[in-house]
This record gives C-alpha cells, sequence and structure tokens, in this order.
C-alpha cells in the first residue's frame, strides 16, 4: 500500500490482481447482478488509488471485502427505498487487531466449512452477509422466531470460527 | 469503565458482527460494547469468521473490467508522473527578484543590463509554457474519464467482437479491446465503419495497443447513422480499402 500511495501503478495493479475475485465476487452474491458488480469492483478500486488514506493499517484483505459489501449495502439500500424494506447498518469497523487476526482468505477452506454448518445455521448467516437484510426480515422470511435466528447466527459463527482455526487466528 | 456483563447481548452482538443488525440495535449493541470487555471479546472472536464469508463468493469478473480500471489509474499516474517535475520548475518569482535586483544594480551603476530582461522573458515564456501543458494534461484526463463514463454507461449498446466490445452510447461509438497482440513490424491497426445506406466501408482511425494489449478507441463518427464497424491490420499509415481480412465486423445499426 506504500507503493501504491506513491501512485505506483504496477503496485496498484498487483493488489487488484490480489484482490479483485474477493470484492466482485462478494458484489455479486450481494446484487444478483454481474454489471452492477463490476460497477463496485471499479469503485472500490479506484477508490483504493485516488484516496490510499482511508485505509490506516491491519490486513488490507479485510479491510477491502468490508468496503464492497458497504458499497453493495448502499446500492440495495437505494433499491429497497422503494421497497420500504428495513437494511441493517454497515460492517462495523473493525480495529487494527481483529484486522490483523484476519491472516489469510482461502475460499477453499471457508466454501468447506460453511458447508459442514447445519442448513439452519448456514441459512441466516449467509442471508445476514451476502443478502444485506437484518434479522428481523431472515426470521421474517423464514418464520423463525427472531430470538432462535440470533442464536443460531452466533453458534454458527462460532463453529466457523473453529472450523477456520489456522486460517483466521486471534 | 467496565459494566456488568449480560450474557443475553451475546446473541445480539454475533448479528452486529455479521451486519445484520438495523440501525437502531446496532447503536445500542454498539453502546454496550464501549462498557463491556467481555462482550468485546466476543466481538473479536467472531469478527474474523464474518470476514472470511466473503472468500466463499470469489469469482472472477469479465477481463475488460482490469483493462478499464488500469487504463483510469495508468492515465493518472502518468498526469500525476508529469505534474510533479512541473512543479519542481523554478517559479517565477526568482527571475522577478533576479530582475529587480538587476535593475538596483543598473540604476545604481546605470547601465540597463538587457540581458536580463530577455532572461525575465524567457522564464515568463517557459512558466506559461508549464500552464499550457497544464492544462493540457488536464484537459485530456478530462477526456479519458468523459470515455470512461461513456463506455461504463447503463445505457450503452455493446456488441461483443473478438478479444472485447464495441460500444454504442448516444451518438458516440468506442473500440473497447483487450490482449490485443501487437500487429507485425510496419503495420497497424485500423477502425472502418460503414455508414448507413452505404455500400462500402470508409477508413477510420489507426491505431496499436499499449503494452498491456489494451487499445479504446473513440471513433469519429456519428453512431446513430453508422450501421457496422470492423478492424483490420494495414500498413503503417493506414488504408484506403482493407487489404486484408478484418479482425472483426459488427453490425451497428
Amino acid at each position: 500500500m506504500a507503493r501504491v500511495r506513491s501512485r505506483d501503478a504496477d503496485a496498484f495493479e498487483a493488489l487488484y490482481d490480489e484482490y479483485h475475485r474477493l470484492v466482485y465476487g462478494v458484489a455479486l452474491r450481494m446484487l444478483g447482478d454481474a454489471s452492477a458488480a463490476e460497477d463496485v469492483t471499479q469503485a472500490v478500486f479506484l477508490k483504493v488509488w485516488s484516496a490510499p488514506d482511508l485505509f490506516h493499517d491491519g490486513n488490507f484483505g479485510a479491510w477491502i471485502v468490508r468496503v464492497a459489501r458497504n458499497r453493495s449495502l448502499d446500492i440495495l439500500r437505494s433499491r429497497a427505498s422503494h421497497q420500504e424494506l428495513e437494511l441493517p447498518e454497515s460492517l462495523p469497523e473493525a480495529d487494527a487487531m481483529e484486522d490483523a487476526a484476519f491472516a489469510r482468505l482461502d475460499g477453499e477452506r471457508v466454501r468447506e466449512a460453511l458447508g459442514q454448518l447445519p442448513e439452519e445455521q448456514r441459512q441466516p448467516i449467509e442471508l445476514g452477509f451476502f443478502g444485506g437484510i437484518t434479522h428481523e426480515e431472515i426470521a421474517r422470511r423464514t418464520g423463525i422466531p427472531l430470538g432462535t435466528i440470533k442464536t443460531r447466527i452466533r453458534s454458527g459463527l462460532r463453529k466457523l470460527r473453529t472450523a477456520l482455526d489456522g486460517v483466521v487466528t486471534a | 469503565m467496565n459494566a456488568p456483563h449480560d450474557p443475553a447481548m451475546l446473541d445480539d452482538v454475533a448479528v452486529y458482527a455479521l451486519g445484520s443488525l438495523p440501525a437502531s440495535d446496532a447503536e445500542r449493541v454498539r453502546a454496550h460494547l464501549a462498557t463491556c470487555a467481555e462482550c468485546r471479546a466476543e466481538l473479536q472472536a467472531l469478527q474474523p469468521a464474518v470476514t472470511s464469508l466473503a472468500a466463499s463468493a470469489e469469482q472472477s469478473p469479465g477481463a475488460l473490467l482490469k483493462a478499464r480500471v488500469m487504463r483510469t489509474v495508468r492515465a493518472d499516474a502518468q498526469a500525476h508522473a508529469q505534474a510533479a517535475p512541473a512543479k519542481k520548475q523554478p517559479s517565477v518569482w526568482p527571475a522577478y527578484f533576479v530582475a529587480a535586483a538587476c535593475f538596483v544594480i543598473a540604476l545604481v551603476s546605470t547601465l540597463m543590463n538587457l540581458s536580463l530582461v530577455g532572461q525575465l522573458r524567457q522564464a515568463q515564456t517557459k512558466v506559461a509554457q508549464i500552464d499550457r501543458n497544464s492544462t493540457g494534461l488536464a484537459r485530456s484526463l478530462a477526456q479519458e474519464r468523459a470515455t470512461l463514463a461513456d463506455i461504463m454507461d447503463d445505457n450503452a449498446r455493446r456488441f461483443p467482437v473478438n478479444g472485447g466490445e464495441v460500444i454504442r452510447v448516444r451518438d458516440k461509438l468506442y473500440i473497447t479491446l483487450h490482449d490485443v497482440p501487437a500487429p507485425p513490424r510496419g503495420k497497424v491497426y485500423q477502425a472502418w465503419t460503414l455508414a448507413k445506406g452505404a455500400k462500402l466501408m470508409s477508413p477510420s482511425l489507426t491505431f496499436v495497443p499499449d503494452r498491456h494489449g489494451v487499445a479504446v478507441i473513440s471513433l469519429p463518427v456519428d453512431a446513430r447513422q453508422t450501421a457496422a464497424v470492423a478492424v483490420s491490420v494495414e500498413p503503417d499509415g493506414g488504408s484506403k480499402q482493407p487489404t486484408s481480412t478484418p479482425t472483426f465486423v459488427v453490425s451497428t445499426g
């Protein structure tokens, strides 16, 4: 990032090559539209180029995922403004230590770990993260009590954390 | 100051970490987190698992996206690199200072040093030249941005061609290509356009891709009056009629 801050286009290209699949993948899952996902990816990376100081320290991957998700959420918000649908807040800011704990993303291993979660836990987690909807909306859509949804989200995240031990280490 | 830990809050903290709380609830959880060390530890434990969810969605976008992003970035980097030495050019102040000092000396010695006046004029000319270069760079950057906005326009019509797209937006026509091999020595790529109702293609711009194999061409025609676009390899300087089989021909009418 230091080289990107000094306007090194080659360093930026290396950053793009490493993270664009992550950014595009999150936007695509959230928006369900390849063209909108490409727009988000382009906007996120051009933001990194034009305002590199927005990233302070910690793990760049964790940071750019948060930026991509929040940007996609903005688009979902603008779509939902016509549908009376309450949308969640943006992802909370993690501090540098929490970001640093996120050591390395391994898509294959995360998919495997997610696949091992019971459906009742995996579904609300994926709906919450990629669906851009609140836990109340998840409860409404699935017909499951709100308290149960919250407990399942927590149990699922804890299991995911345990399953990914070594990929994500605190 | 630490507040008493409320285990009932742990589920809310998990939903907060996932980013699925509505704003009012998120505010309440944030206030609690500020005072409860146990819940902060829970958030810290769950947050990496939440972020890792992103990896499960990894996908590759179209190759042209990188070309669009890098085109903007490289143009900006180039403008920045060219602007940086311009900033280091001596300002007009030292020249004025020298001129003023010489004027005083001239007054004292009653000798007019005409060569210093010449130097001052030269310095002023240099400053004017730098100004013109900066204006030119700014204009070129604005043009790049306008082109980028056009080729990303949601209302643009896109015609896939070998190695890219021909894009029609309002009265503009663009050819955007990626991974284009450099033409053979002494040759260039040449665009051709077919006006509506015409029987023969007209020669348009010649171009070569940049070192990344990317070419974005704005065709100097009215898209509304153009029925087709083609590209062929031609001798350097271009041809009046195609001399090789086109790499693509696409109807845009």
